[in-house]
């Protein structure tokens, strides 16, 4: 995913409006909502089909009636919501870690030259390191528990953060700089009225970005020596054979994606519509 | 009387990887308190350069910029800028745009909220306060500018090209409701145009400049009574006032029709 991208809901100063922008504004709720959700149904009654006419074993590929029947036996023993609360924590957790360092590095890089010149080839370098690869020695180190699993969300947090807080502060458009040496502004000045709002709404579309890569950063970490957490269980259901199980996770998984991105893109909406809608 | 505004013998010469480039040539210029002057020139004859240099942005390589006889040594609260773009903020609400000055001097804000909204008023601008700049067209977005370059009431106003985005018909309207505010705050107006009309209708001065280096060609005192109304446009001293620009103008040899 491009972390540098520019946010969707912004015009800021003379930074020209990305194209993908008009593409991505979500549709007004009508005929394409039903739609969409008919198109739902009609997937999944194939899926059952397909799987009940052909006679998949559930192992292979579970017939969708069978993950929703784990599904609630696994919800009422409150089985999934235990684990489930472990992945959240894991997210939450490095995403505000990994999001503030993000925000206050970058800060820092944007605001100082000198800073900025010693630290990029580190930053571009911890970048480059896919840092999932990293998980076995954080066990080693931290052991199973909750920590390594933050640290390795918080990592993978902090890119989207750090570069759209410093693309966000430094693409400020020329002449208004000169406007604010013009009334005699102090760098502080400049900060707090022109640079900072110039860049929250790449901050707010670096927390999107963040946000989904953190759920897939908590959940691969725990992939790697976990005892709790829903990739935990993937892995423990696989060992199991319990492919209904799987994809029961499978289904809170998208359920928690898609619920957190929501929880980001309405505080983005409640935060900044306003006054940077296009 | 000192004059409002001064620059004596300016020179500026950029360095580029190639070779420095003279922008300005022993430029001389002056303004009275509450002169309207214009300057014009060709593009590249390095008329904003020195807008820039008589806002404390630029420093000169050599000459000094003196005003009310005091040399100008950075941005001063005195001097209200004009761009050519209107470069207001776009999370801001016309009025919360024109406000900036004030914050950044720190000024009482409810105050200056006052004239600010009696500044946007007086622009015809009273029932858009609260509107975003991207609601705003062209015309009003500029005049938003110009009523934050004046909330602080600076002795000087420069502008630089401030309607050259505009339509004609906008910006015709925008000449007169310059000229009604400037008399009545009767600020210096130094403004930088390469329309000779516009020069001739709005300034008491026109200042020549010649490219390459820039220099002041010539100076012209415009024959207009004040105020300035939209038929001046036809008369006949207009167009020999214009016409006499043009051809200084044309007269260095670069020009063409």
């Amino acid at each position: 995913m491009k972390t540098g991208q520019a946010p969707e809901l912004v015009t800021p100063l003379a930074i020209p409006r990305p194209t993908v922008a008009a593409a991505r504004r979500i549709p007004r709720p009508g005929k394409e909502i039903v739609l969409s959700c008919l198109l739902l149904l009609l997937l999944i009654m194939g899926w059952e089909i397909i799987v009940r006419l052909r006679g998949i074993p559930p192992l292979i590929v579970p017939a969708p009636t069978v993950v929703w029947e784990s599904l609630l036996t696994h919800t009422r023993s409150g089985f999934l919501i235990r684990h489930l609360g472990v992945t959240l924590a894991e997210i939450l957790l490095g995403f505000a870690a990994g999001g503030l360092f993000g925000i206050g590095l970058g800060m820092g890089v944007a605001l100082s030259p000198l800073l900025r010149g010693v630290l990029h080839p580190y930053v571009i370098a911890s970048q480059a390191m896919p840092k999932l690869a990293l998980a076995p020695i954080f066990v080693m180190w931290f052991g199973f528990g909750l920590l390594p699993k933050v640290i390795i969300t918080a990592l993978i947090a902090f890119f989207p953060l750090f570069e759209n807080t410093v693309t966000g502060l430094n693409e400020v458009d020329r002449d208004a700089r000169e406007l604010f040496r013009a009334l005699g502004a102090s760098p502080w000045q400049t900060l707090r009225w022109l640079r900072l709002p110039n860049a929250a709404p790449y901050i707010v579309a670096g927390l999107r970005v963040a946000m989904v890569l953190s759920i897939v950063g908590a959940v691969v970490a725990e992939y790697v020596g976990a005892n709790r957490g829903l990739g935990a269980l993937i892995i423990s259901s696989q060992g199991m054979l319990d492919t209904p199980l799987m994809f029961a996770v499978f289904v809170v998984l998208l359920v928690l994606g898609v619920v957190l991105y929501q929880v980001v893109v309405l505080l983005e909406r409640a935060c900044l519509a306003r006054r940077y809608r296009a | 009387m000192t004059a409002k505004i001064e620059a004596r013998g300016i020179f500026k010469v950029f360095e580029t990887p190639s070779e420095p480039v003279q922008a300005l040539r022993a430029v001389d210029l002056s303004a009275q308190p509450g002169e309207f002057v214009a300057l014009v020139g060709e593009s590249g004859c390095g008329k904003t350069t020195l807008l820039r240099i008589l806002a404390g942005l630029v420093l000169p390589t050599q000459g000094e910029v003196w005003i009310d006889g005091t040399p100008l040594r950075g941005p001063s609260q005195h001097i209200g800028m004009v761009f050519q773009r209107p470069v207001l903020l776009p999370w801001r609400t016309a009025a919360e745009n024109v406000l900036l000055p004030a914050q950044v001097r720190g000024l009482p804000l409810a105050e200056a909220s006052l004239d600010a909204r009696s500044l946007l008023e007086s622009m015809g601008l009273g029932d858009f306060l609260d509107r975003f700049p991207r609601h705003l067209s062209g015309g009003m977005q500029q005049r938003v500018a110009i009523a934050r370059a004046l909330l602080l009431q600076p002795s000087i106003l420069l502008m630089d090209e401030p309607f050259g985005a505009l339509d004609a018909i906008t910006r015709e309207q925008m000449h007169l409701d310059l000229l009604n505010v400037w008399s009545a705050r009767r600020p210096t107006l130094l403004f930088v145009t390469h329309d000779i009309a516009e020069a001739v209708f709005l300034a008491d001065r026109v200042v020549l400049l010649s490219p390459r280096p820039g220099t002041v060609r010539q100076v012209f005192q415009v024959p207009l009574r004040r105020p300035r109304l939209p038929d001046h446009r036809f008369s006949g001293e207009f167009a020999a006032a214009c016409r006499d620009v043009k051809h200084a103008m044309q007269g260095n040899g670069r020009g063409q029709g």
